[in-house]
């Protein structure tokens, strides 16, 4: 859906994005993850065509974004950094600018506006002007703006940075019930845990492309995941066991828990799981380690930094 | 281009921009001032004084080939026609500030660029949006200013002195291109401050050009033949059609995403 090919930016001097090249299937929740001023906000504006590269190219549902940007613009929704609604008109009227600059037909404007308005429980607000309105209840309105013409593609810049636990957890949820039809969804964010939970793959960008692929993926290929055995008791016989399984690098035990380094979790979690009950083990539960993929990421973007 | 993308986002700039008790009070008070106050002021104490003034103290700007009285009254008619074209130059730089650099710094800007719509109409819209309203106070205006000197100065005339060919130019020709002259000058000011104040100070520079002209008549070193409103007339198109291609050049998506800070 999505194909970037060495795709540049430089300001004046200052390469902002450095030669990117990756795909983006379709039907995809995609995320990009970096740190400050890694260039997130300018590829996405390079591929909403707001600016142009300086060099390479991409494709967005086969267009050309140097070529065609009023076709890709018409198939993309965008959620930008800053919300930027019309605080002084309600959140009707906002949507319904919007529709009508998409193009939306008369018939499908209403019901299109409504459907969101009621999915993200904004139906009763419709007619107050925005600018009364709460930060999240702000970036609700300026995603389904992004939307108000059910586009193909929606990229959407971090869109749980400014607000609050619960908004983010109705933004989440919204975005996986996007998933379902089969809108494809690329995603700027610094919450990692959010981009575990949401993305299929995802992008570590530090200017220059840094690694892609499935969080699972990018563990494993650092090696860095875990998995975390909860006992009623442990013993040594257990850890003993548990070390000599092939495809598990280190053992540690912390309290009534066993931490497992693993290179392929599928492979070897059943293994650990039979190796600990036929010694006599009795398992509560088994897990990953929460904040994998933030291992992966940072150690991932300290060395690209280095080398 | 695309009248109805156009028309949209002209229509939504006026809905916007009317909630702001500062454009409110210029749509208000530019036409009391100009229809109401400088007929009462100007005008109609030389209608109503005693003596005319004598021939030889008549200013440059008298209307030549009448009667005292009468001539100093029309040069004042024709002087308060010329100040009309303040409206149009001066209510776009109050519009067009809110409405491109209020959204600049408001950043809505981004996701309106985002929409498929092209440069030129967004430009066009924007423009529209602060041109209809100018030219709906400057049209208004200038019927209340029509009764209010034709009613102050029938009994000394005996006849309608106005609308004349003057006026008739000024509201059909100048104002036009006045409030396009304005309008594109503002768009030029709006890449490059983030203050709406200084945007409308700025702003308001564009009624330089009809300021020259008018001190040249007040001082009587031009006198309203067909030549000179005719060669004022090309002055505002160039004028005009060289700011609105700088103004053309000026917004584009990505110089206002990355240059217009
Ligand atoms: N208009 C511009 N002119 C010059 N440099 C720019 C411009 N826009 C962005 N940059 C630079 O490009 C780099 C990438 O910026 P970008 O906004 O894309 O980063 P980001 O990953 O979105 O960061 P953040 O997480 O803070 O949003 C930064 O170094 C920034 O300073
Ligand atoms: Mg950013």
């Amino acid at each position: 859906m999505i194909r970037l090919e060495r795709l540049t930016k430089e300001f004046d001097g200052l390469t902002a994005v450095d030669g990117l090249t990756f795909e983006v299937e379709e039907g995809e929740i995609f995320g990009l993850l970096g740190p400050n001023g890694a260039g997130k906000t300018t590829t996405v504006r390079m591929l909403c065509c707001l600016i142009k590269p300086t060099a390479g190219t991409a494709f967005v549902g086969g267009l050309d974004v140097r070529k065609d940007a009023i076709e890709i613009r018409e198939m993309c929704g965008l959620l930008p950094e800053a919300p930027g609604l019309y605080g002084e008109l309600s959140a009707y009227r906002n949507l319904e600018f919007y529709a009508k600059l998409y193009g939306v037909p008369r018939s499908k404007r209403e019901e299109n506006i409504k459907k969101l308005l009621k999915m993200l429980d904004l139906w009763d607000r419709k007619d107050d002007p925005v600018g009364t309105f709460s930060k999240g209840m702000q970036q609700k309105i300026a995603i389904a703006r992004s939307m108000v013409h059910e586009p193909r593609v929606l990229f959407l810049d971090e869109p749980t940075a400014a607000i609050s636990p619960e908004a983010a957890k109705v933004v989440r949820d919204f975005i996986l019930e996007l998933k379902h039809e089969r809108c494809t969804i690329f995603l700027c964010t610094h919450n990692l845990d959010e981009a575990e939970r949401l993305c299929d793959r995802v992008a570590i960008l530090n200017s220059r492309l840094i690694a892609v692929g499935s969080p699972s993926e990018l563990e494993k290929s650092l090696g860095l995941g875990k998995t975390e055995v909860h006992l009623e008791r442990v013993s040594e016989e257990i850890v003993r066991a548990v070390e000599k399984l092939d495809g598990v690098r280190d053992v540690e035990v912390s309290g009534n828990k066993l931490l497992v380094g693993v290179r392929d979790p599928d492979e070897v979690n059943p293994l650990i799981v039979e190796t600990v009950v036929g010694h006599g083990g009795r398992v509560r539960y088994v897990t990953r380690t929460p904040h994998a993929l933030e291992e992966t990421y940072l150690k991932l973007v300290r060395e690209g930094e280095s080398g | 281009m695309r009248a109805d993308r156009i028309w949209e986002i002209a229509r939504k700039d006026m809905a916007s921009v009317q909630r702001y008790r500062y454009v409110r009070l210029g749509l208000i008070l530019m036409p009391l001032i100009f229809a109401v106050f400088i007929p009462l002021v100007l005008i109609y104490p030389v209608v109503a004084g005693e003596e005319a003034p004598k021939d030889n103290e008549l200013p440059p700007f008298a209307r030549p080939g009448m009667p005292s009285k009468e001539a100093m009254v029309a040069g004042l008619i024709d002087m308060a026609t010329l100040m009309f074209m303040v409206i149009p130059a001066a209510i776009p730089s109050t519009i067009a500030s809110y409405t491109l650099v209020g959204e600049k710094v408001n950043r809505q800007l981004e996701p309106l660029l985002a929409t498929p719509t092209t440069d030129l109409e967004l430009l066009m819209g924007k423009c529209m949006g602060a041109f209809i309203p100018t030219m709906l106070t400057t049209v208004a205006s200038f019927v209340v200013f029509i009764l209010v000197v034709d009613f102050l100065t029938l009994p000394l005339f005996g006849h309608m002195i106005l609308p004349n060919l003057l006026s008739a130019v000024v509201l059909l020709v100048y104002a036009p291109l006045i409030s396009l002259l304005s309008i594109s000058w503002c768009v030029f000011i709006s890449s490059k401050v983030t203050d709406i104040r200084a945007a409308v100070q700025l702003g308001a520079l564009g009624v330089l050009p009809l300021m020259a002209f008018y001190v040249l008549f007040v001082g009587g070193i031009l006198s309203l033949e067909s030549l000179t409103l005719v060669a004022f007339a090309l002055v505002l198109i160039s004028a005009s059609a060289g700011l609105f291609a700088l103004g053309k050049v000026t917004f584009q998506r990505e110089k206002i995403l990355t240059r217009w800070t």
